[in-house]
């Protein structure tokens, strides 16, 4: 018995639950549903998805929030497509200057929120801005469309069956995230951080270089979303990341994410991308009008909220008083 | 006998902008002791306690370790040289496990080498087993009573070698059980030799527990480093107290006639209250005595409605009545309560002098259609800060910026504007210097003459005897009696202090040990 409720208190056992659940009642309806080459559009869409909404998730981590996930994911996409166009880079080095690009952004991010003493919901809507204005000044708002063909053909190759070759870096990031969250101290740092900071400064942690080390992860991990996405459109839209952001904090969230930060969970929050991934395609699948997604994305992400109210209440009733 | 002591505190000043927290502070640990820290809120313990614990700097003295003089730049160097301490609130990390909140210090080392999770639970068994604690090193710590949670922490310091271990209030949320074997850690600790300091108002804990003590009083030493050997609750008692001037400006107010506003009968609460009693005339002052944690801020939560009363009657004006809320306290019953927290609870600092003064009459201000104009509310409130003299350039001055004195003074106006017919002031001169002390108690004496009726809530006896009528004397969440005040400190403290000693039926009252002015 003791297994089993501890498995049931899991974070991830309840978003697992919504997920058969839901698979089950649109496969009943929809026998298509589950048919290979859905099962790939599915995937092609988790591998960008959840590399967007782990870039929040480390934030989240810390007890902050960042605006600017979409903006740098498309500035990071736009510095990898104009790199092949202009300066013909190999793909690889290319790919290697999008990620510095995202990592110096998201940097910067932890930096000023850290030397400002701002709330980082201030200075990434700042930054924000700022990152989409220099992509519109390069790109003058038009698409990068010399993307090399081995490019293209990795953003739709597939490994074996109807597991894309897109889902592979995904796939890693998520299993380093699991790592360094369980197992480093820099990822014990960052929930220690989140979880309470006076405690976790008393013990000895640097809560400026934890905060820009977060910072700088979410950077890298939504500069690597933005050129997996360059790899599957085939074109450097400087439109990248524009609707990113209800996403990016609806899958953590789903996925039983504290927003004041301190506790996340990488498998949990994998299960909220693919709620979210599921339900779109339902709508597709059913031909409900498109629009309609956003309003369902927004009544999931009040439902969570509201269940993991419930759960923390219970818990702040105990430890929360001095 | 300073020579064996293993830390000292010398001379210890420590400034704030417009505030002497401590004026000359000493302080010496033995090694295999544990000495008591004592004090009333105000005193200066917590100040000290984050002095030597290299959360503050001091302005000037001196911190000796092992005889060398020791400089703490922050909290981390005084762990470093084996001083621990166990605030009163808690400092673990949330869902983080046992061992890993124990140990998560080491961690620093090499931020990218895995954890060794099992390592990590048997090291940090180990220093639950020396404490004797059946906690399974893998949990959460959130699945942690309050009380084991605090073991953990003793256990965190003393994995960090402490020699010194600062406890603050380590009781202030235990049940006795629970009290006790903590007592039964500190004792064995003690025996090893560790020397701890050990801060708590319960002074039947001080009593049972400390072998020295020292004692604080308004930023000064009211007793240093001294054995506790022969002193008793009451010894204690009358060096937190002191023995300052006797009460200034009493005089004899008869409202024996005048009816009454606020009565009490047999009140229990849901925060613990049994047996409460008192009632308040109009235009009487009546005070409400007990040391801290006697349960006299909470009374006041409970007489305006924002706790429930689950047993006994409350009166207004003769009549049963049962608060709902503290907007009914404030609209219908005219209660006002001037809190003890003036920067938490009683004024929205940011805002400014006219806002704070006008919010419990926005309400009734507000014209038919909800608005209200700045005009309304100034002519409403200024005769009440002219009254008061409020000092500040304009009324439009933002409240954070005025003195405390200043700041007590809006927190008063407000309610007078608001016409309250009972107003409970809690600690109002805490932090406030003595002229505008002397200010305030006259006004409140005014306001009495005035017909309002006052519950003055104070652990400054000195002012309750110079401001209050009555006396009512509370202790553990219990009334313990009224006392007609004479006006004489010397009669009152002694009358007072014989109700509060109550509790323990010892015959020791006679002869105030001499032992106890070591100051």
């Amino acid at each position: 018995m003791p297994s089993l409720t501890r498995f049931v208190r899991t974070d991830w056992f309840g978003p697992l639950l919504a997920c058969i659940v839901a698979i089950a009642i649109i496969q009943s309806v929809s026998p298509t549903f589950l048919s290979l080459a859905n099962i790939q559009v599915l995937l092609l869409a988790l591998a960008v998805n959840a590399l967007i909404a782990f870039s929040q998730m480390i934030i989240i981590a810390i007890g902050q929030m960042n605006l600017s996930v979409g903006a740098i994911g498309g500035l990071a996409a736009i510095a990898f497509a104009g790199a092949m166009e202009v300066w013909g880079l190999p793909a690889p080095l290319a790919a290697l200057f999008g990620l510095i690009i995202g990592l110096a952004c998201g940097a910067l991010n932890g930096l000023l929120v850290r030397i400002s003493g701002m709330s980082a919901f201030v200075i990434t809507l700042a930054t924000l801005s700022i990152y989409k204005g220099v992509n519109l000044g390069i790109t003058e708002a038009q698409a990068f469309y010399g993307v090399p063909q081995a490019v293209k053909a990795f953003g739709s190759a597939v490994i074996a069956g109807p597991v894309p070759w897109l889902v592979a870096p995904t796939a890693l990031v998520a299993v380093w995230l699991w790592f360094m969250l369980r197992r480093q101290p820099v990822g014990r740092f960052i929930l220690a951080v989140g979880g309470n900071e006076h405690a976790a400064e008393l013990s000895g942690v640097s809560i400026a270089r934890t905060v820009v080390t977060a910072h700088a992860i979410s950077g890298l991990l939504a500069a690597l979303a933005g050129i997996l996405l360059v790899a599957r459109l085939g074109v450097g839209q400087p439109s990248i990341g524009d609707d990113w952001l209800i996403l990016s904090f609806a899958a953590p969230v789903i996925g039983g994410a504290v927003l004041s930060g301190g506790s996340v969970s990488v498998a949990a929050t994998l299960l909220g991308v693919v709620i979210v991934a599921i339900i779109t395609q339902a709508l597709v699948l059913f031909s409900i009008d498109p629009y309609l997604t956003q309003v369902i994305l927004g009544g999931l992400i009040l439902a969570a909220v509201s269940f993991n109210r419930l759960r923390e209440s219970r818990f702040i009733g105990r430890f929360g008083r001095a | 006998m300073n020579g064996e002591a293993i830390f000292e505190a010398r001379d210890i000043v420590k400034t704030f902008p417009g505030v002497k927290a401590l004026g000359g502070v000493g302080l010496s640990l033995m090694p295999g002791s544990i000495h008591a820290l004592l004090g009333e809120n105000g005193a200066g313990k917590s100040t000290l306690i984050k002095v030597v614990t290299g959360v503050h700097r001091p302005t000037s003295g001196e911190l000796r370790l092992d005889g060398r003089s020791v400089d703490f730049g922050n909290p981390r160097d005084a762990i470093a040289a084996g001083i621990g301490v166990v605030h009163q609130e808690r400092n673990l990390i949330p869902r983080f496990s046992v061992a890993e909140n124990i140990h998560f210090e080491s961690f620093g080392a090499n931020r990218f080498k895995p954890i060794d999770y099992r390592r990590l639970n048997e090291s940090a068994a180990e220093w639950l087993r020396m404490l004797d604690l059946d906690i399974d090193p893998a949990m959460s710590v959130t699945e942690l009573s309050t009380a084991r949670m605090q073991l953990v922490e003793i256990a965190k310091a003393l994995s960090q070698k402490s020699r010194v271990l600062l406890l603050d209030e380590p009781t202030a949320s235990l049940t006795s059980g629970e009290t006790d074997t903590l007592f039964e850690i500190l004792r064995r600790l003690r025996d090893n030799g560790t020397s701890l300091v050990f801060v708590s108002h319960k002074l039947e804990e001080v009593e049972a527990l400390c072998d020295r003590v020292t004692v604080l009083r308004d930023g000064q030493n009211a007793c240093e480093s001294q054995s506790a050997e022969g002193l008793t609750r009451k010894d204690y008692v009358r060096l937190m107290i002191g023995r300052a001037e006797s009460g200034s400006g009493w005089r004899k107010r008869d409202t024996r006639a005048a009816p009454q506003v606020l009565g009490l009968d047999d009140v229990a609460s849901g925060l613990g209250h049994s047996g409460v009693g008192l009632s308040v005339r109009a235009g009487e002052i009546v005070g409400l005595y007990g040391l801290v944690g006697a349960g006299r801020t909470e009374l006041a939560r409970v007489i305006l409605g924002q706790e429930p009363v689950t047993q006994g009657t409350v009166r207004i004006d003769g009549e049963a009545v049962r608060v709902a809320d503290v907007s009914e306290a404030i609209h219908r019953y005219r209660l006002g309560y001037v809190s003890e927290d003036r920067k938490g609870e009683g004024l929205i600092l940011q805002h400014s002098v006219l806002a704070n003064a006008g919010v419990p009459i926005w309400r009734k201000l507000a014209g038919r259609f909800g608005f209200l104009s700045d005009a309304t509310v100034r002519a409403a409130v200024l005769p009440y800060l002219t009254r008061l003299e409020v000092k500040t350039p304009s009324l439009d001055q933002t409240t954070a910026n005025l003195s405390g004195g200043n700041q007590q003074k809006i927190s008063v106006a407000k309610w007078l504007a608001a016409g309250v017919r009972l107003l409970i002031v809690d600690e109002p001169t805490v932090g406030i210097d003595i002229k505008t002390k002397a200010y305030l108690h006259d006004l409140l004496r005014e306001l009495a003459d005035g017909g309002t009726a006052i519950l003055l809530i104070s652990s400054d006896m000195p002012e309750i005897v110079a401001l209050a009528d009555r006396i009512v004397v509370m202790d553990a969440f219990r009334t313990k009696g009224s006392i007609e005040n004479d006006g004489d400190y010397t009669t009152m403290s002694e009358k007072i202090m014989t109700r509060i000693q109550d509790r323990t039926p010892s015959g020791t009252s006679s002869g105030i040990g001499e032992t106890a002015r070591c100051a």
